[in-house]
């Protein structure tokens, strides 16, 4: 698209994913007083990085399903591990929407985090780091680093600027982390033992011929690396630690943890457990979409029942990966191409709606729903913004929720008319919860005094949310620049799937 | 009979030489100011510490990598990369025990040369043991750092509990050392009277069941100095009692040198599937009960001790490995795992002793707020308790890496496995100053003294070393490598 930029042949993967930990690394220099320059510094370095990112898609070419822009050198020859990075159809938008989304959260912490800044905007950087890091490295090692990295810094944003309970909730999403992605490393090294490498695609080209796996293998190492995702998308019934840690941790935490970091655990599927143990994940295909389908009917009853806007919230993320999860499992172009997409869909309307939530939060210190209503008379911009996030979420055709949601249902009725009509009551039950959500939340009579007051969107806040309504409608209207993107990789890989 | 001692030979025991030299200059330099001195920081005392083993470790690595040149003292000791490795360890350790002992004792008020030397003392005996190549001098080189240790361990003798400690420790230590000889004994006999190593490997009495039973004492013995369920018992009570110092330099050194000179040994006698199936029994045992009982810990030396017992299971699992004949090259992440784990429990041991300055406190509790008091220290021990759960950037994931690697591709799932699982009850205790230091806020009752200028340069070190280790290791895995490969031949 942008000839003249190949030329320069620069590290774009390497630009992407090392410019947040460079930046951490400077930002430990600055005076911990200084918040002004600590806040815009860190602001900088994500809207570097965003443009390294713009880069790349630059550079992107739509027509190879393959890797592209790889990026491999030694690193330690000694075990086998290399520095290896590259992006295709699964990862591009992932890539995109992270450094998309950390720009306006960070915007959206400087009224909100007050207290020890600069060990915040460093722990978000390092965090970026290790979330871009995972969705590019192509090495398991390198992606085991990654993965990991992204652990410490999101523990410490819970357990420091969390809530009252946040210890329990900083704990406990540790915890069940370290439980998937140990036993996916050891699963790693048995990889490595069995095939004599750890580079992902040269495994996979062994794996389908050279050394292949025996139906217990398969199973054991996709049962290995499918609990580790299982757990961070997460898929039911391994969800209990994501409530906890969503309503504990602060905004900024919850913005990145649903918009980013469950997709963690369905890239990983994707990329992954499904493509290296093809044999097993036909074979469990069945266990793993009625658990997905579990997900989005119990996600969404729960969602129904919550009080707290923030824990509803979480429950519909539980709800609306289900569906992810659902399509990562049906071998068709047009079911993956919808989860990928949905993936991002999902990242942009939850992100947004936490982003909100924490707006109201500052203003109002509390997340009851009982402790609102009437709002939209008092704060109309506000109402605005957020009735079209929730209309994203729900699945509005003409926003970004519809394109994916759709292109799912589609696939999944075509070959599972049974799968296809429970997953559907997800997308009705949906509606009515969030619907009665801003009804309780926005709408209706006055009755606490103090919601009179309340201050509507400042420009900060207009400057922040803006981006992700631009980017709904973008996707909602003309998503075909983003699935062009997608597609090849995808006919490939169902191509793969299916030999 | 002519005595020529060759060039060498000479080479081979001069780091540790320096040592002994060192330790007798340290005691000479402080005669006659035992009054009221021992309030003060004795800055010469580090000095000439420092000085000396920085010369041992320059006499150490003068050679390079170079490969073995045999064995020296009619095959009493060797100065073979494996060993030079071992000795570096201790004397790495040693010098940040030397630079952090002036702030700490003159705080207690016990600062006396004797502290220092007795770690160069001690230093230079393990050096000895890491380099020992027959039966003799490893008892020789065990025993005299073990009286060193004995001494340290009681160093506050108007305290009467690390006395006791200290006393426990001595008995115990001395059951082992008899094991030690016993064990010792029968191989002597069934081997037809070889002593070094690589007569016993060479010799015709493997076959026989005394000589099992000999190296089953042997490893006993050596339980006992690494800390192996079920011989640990002594490990927290003397850990919890000891000054922080001297516990930091047991923990480390003791069980460096001690592994070095047990996987040697193993290295070159094989054992056979019986003695693979005890040493992979007390590997599980150590595992399981080091991590389940750190859990409930309030104490962070004792935490520290338990953690350790967990520790050396983990590194006994390339030894089952090497003792079953499944493939020696396994023992290569022993020496890597050493170092790493030396850099971090002295970061960690590093931030311990700064708490404990003046106040002998070791509490979890104590840790609260410390990110906000001492962000310095809080950054140091955080990336020391990651190294320790194995967690990635740091050295202690790729020592751990490497251990469970050896463990997979020579069929030992089920080891590999149950490392896994006590490594995930690990994390929830080495979570816990982290929750301490990061979560909870400062408690006012308690005033942190500023720490010693030994104890921030050693957390530094240590600290950056893990994370470097932990990103670059290739070097050092190389080195790992090439040190056990010139055992084997």
């Amino acid at each position: 698209m942008i000839p003249e930029l190949e030329s320069f042949n620069l590290p774009v993967l390497s630009l992407i994913t090392m410019t947040p930990a460079v930046g951490a690394i400077l930002l430990s220099l600055v005076d911990r007083n200084n918040k002004a320059l600590l806040r815009q510094a860190a602001l900088m370095i994500s809207c570097l990085t965003l443009l390294f990112s713009l880069l790349m898609i630059g550079n992107f070419d739509n027509a190879v399903g393959t890797m592209q822009l790889e990026e491999q050198h030694t690193w330690i020859e000694s075990l086998g591990i290399s520095y290896h990075l590259g992006v295709d159809g699964i990862s591009v938008l992932l890539v995109l929407l992270t450094s998309f989304s950390m720009p306006l959260v960070f915007l959206s912490t400087w009224s909100a985090i007050d207290d020890r800044v600069k060990e915040f905007q460093i722990a978000l950087l390092l965090l970026q780091t290790g979330m871009i890091g995972a969705f590019l490295a192509l090495d398991l090692i390198l992606f085991y680093f990654f993965y990991e990295a992204m652990l410490i810094p999101m523990y410490l944003i819970i357990g420091i600027w969390g809530g009252r309970e946040r210890i329990y909730a900083a704990l406990k999403f540790f915890i069940y982390t370290m439980v998937g992605s140990l036993l996916m490393f050891l699963a790693i090294l048995y990889l490595y033992q069995h095939t004599g490498t750890f580079d992902l695609p040269l495994m996979l080209e062994r794996i389908r011929s050279t050394h292949p796996l025996g139906p217990d293998q398969q199973f054991w190492l996709f049962s290995a690396f499918t609990l580790s995702f299982a757990i961070k998308v997460p898929l039911f019934p391994l969800h209990t630690w994501l409530p906890d840690a969503h309503v504990q941790a602060p905004t900024a935490g919850s913005v990145v943890l649903a918009g980013v970091l469950l997709k963690m655990g369905t890239y990983g599927l994707l990329r992954f457990s499904i493509p290296l143990f093809s044999d097993a994940a036909f074979d469990l295909q069945g266990v793993m979409c009625w658990l997905a389908i579990i997900g989005i009917i119990f996600g969404a009853c729960m969602a129904l029942v919550q009080n707290d806007i923030k824990k509803l919230i979480a429950y519909s993320s539980v709800s609306h990966l289900g569906f992810v999860v659902l399509a990562c499992f049906i071998p068709s172009v047009e079911a993956i191409t919808g989860g990928i997409l949905q993936m991002v869909n999902h990242g942009l309307s939850t992100g947004m709606l936490f982003l909100m939530i924490g707006i109201i939060y500052e203003r109002r210190h509390t997340r009851e729903l009982a402790d609102y209503g009437g709002l939209a008379k008092v704060i109309p911009m506000y109402t605005i913004f957020f009735l079209i996030a929730v209309l994203s979420s729900i699945g509005l055709p003409g926003l970004n929720g519809f394109v994916g949601e759709f292109l799912i249902l589609f696939a999944v009725f075509r070959d599972f008319p049974l799968w296809g009509v429970l997953a559907s009551t997800g997308v009705v039950l949906g509606a009515l919860y969030l619907l009665n959500m801003v009804k309780r939340f926005l709408f209706g009579p006055i009755v606490h005094e103090e919601n009179r007051t309340v201050a509507d969107l400042s420009v900060r806040e207009i400057i922040y949310l803006l981006p992700f309504v631009v980017m709904m409608f973008w996707l909602g209207l003309y998503p075909a620049p983003f699935i062009n993107m997608v597609k090849p990789t995808l006919v490939l890989y169902v191509e793969m799937l299916k030999s | 009979m002519e005595l020529t001692i060759s060039r060498a030979e000479i080479l081979a025991i001069l780091p540790a030489g320096i040592l002994f030299i060192t330790g007798l200059v340290q005691l000479f330099s402080d005669l006659g100011k035992n009054g009221d001195d021992t309030r003060s920081e004795k800055t010469h005392l580090a000095m000439i510490g420092g000085a000396g083993l920085l010369l041992a470790l320059a006499a150490l690595f003068v050679q390079g990598t170079a490969a073995s040149t045999g064995s020296l003292y009619a095959g009493a000791m060797t100065d073979d990369l494996f060993g030079r490795m071992g000795a570096g360890v201790v004397m790495m350790t040693a010098l940040f025990c030397t630079l952090m002992s002036g702030g700490y004792l003159a705080s207690s008020a016990n600062n006396r040369a004797e502290f220092y030397a007795l770690i160069c003392f001690c230093a230079g005996a393990m050096a000895l043991l890491c380099q020992a190549t027959n039966l003799i001098s490893v008892f020789v080189a065990i025993e005299t750092l073990s009286l060193a240790v004995y001494v340290l361990a009681g160093y506050f003798k108007e305290n009467r509990s690390a006395s006791e400690g200290a006393f426990k420790y001595f008995v115990l230590g001395a059951f082992s050392s008899g094991f030690l000889l016993l064990g010792m004994a029968f191989i002597y006999g069934t081997t037809g009277g070889s002593i070094s190593f690589s007569d016993i490997a060479a010799s015709n009495g493997q076959g026989d069941s005394l000589f099992s039973i000999g190296t089953l004492l042997i490893l006993i013995g050596f339980s006992f100095k690494i800390g192996a369920v079920p011989f640990h018992s002594w490990v927290p009570d003397v850990y919890q009692a000891s000054p922080t110092l001297a516990v930091g330099w047991m923990a480390v050194a003791v069980k460096a040198s001690s592994f070095f000179a047990l996987c040697r040994f193993l290295l070159f006698t094989g054992g056979g599937q019986e003695l693979a199936q005890i040493l992979a029994a007390i590997s599980v045992v150590s595992m399981l009960l080091g991590n389940l009982a750190a859990l409930n810990q309030r104490s962070l030396k004792r935490m520290m001790a338990y953690s350790g017992i967990a520790h050396t299971g983990y590194l006994l699992i390339p030894l089952v490995i090497v003792v079953s004949g499944e493939g020696a090259s396994a023992g290569a992440s022993i020496p890597f795992y050493l170092f790493a784990y030396a850099a971090t429990t002295l970061a960690a041991f590093g931030v311990i002793t700064a708490i404990s300055v003046g106040t002998d406190r070791d509490d979890v509790r104590d840790l609260d707020g410390l990110a906000r008091n001492r962000p310095f220290l809080a950054i140091g021990l955080t990336i020391a308790l990651i190294s320790l759960a194995g967690i990635p950037l740091t050295a202690g994931f790729i020592a751990k890496l490497m251990i469970l690697q050896g463990a997979v591709s020579s069929g030992f799932l089920t080891l590999a496995l149950i490392a896994i699982i006590t490594t995930l009850i690990s994390v929830y205790y080495y979570l816990r100053p982290v929750v301490a230091m990061w979560f909870r806020e400062p408690r006012s009752s308690f005033d942190l003294v500023p720490a010693p200028w030994g104890v921030i340069f050693t957390v530094a070190v240590c600290a950056i070393a893990t994370v470097f280790i932990g990103i670059f290791p290739g070097w050092l895995v190389d080195l790992s490598r090439l040190s056990v490969e010139t055992i084997l031949g």
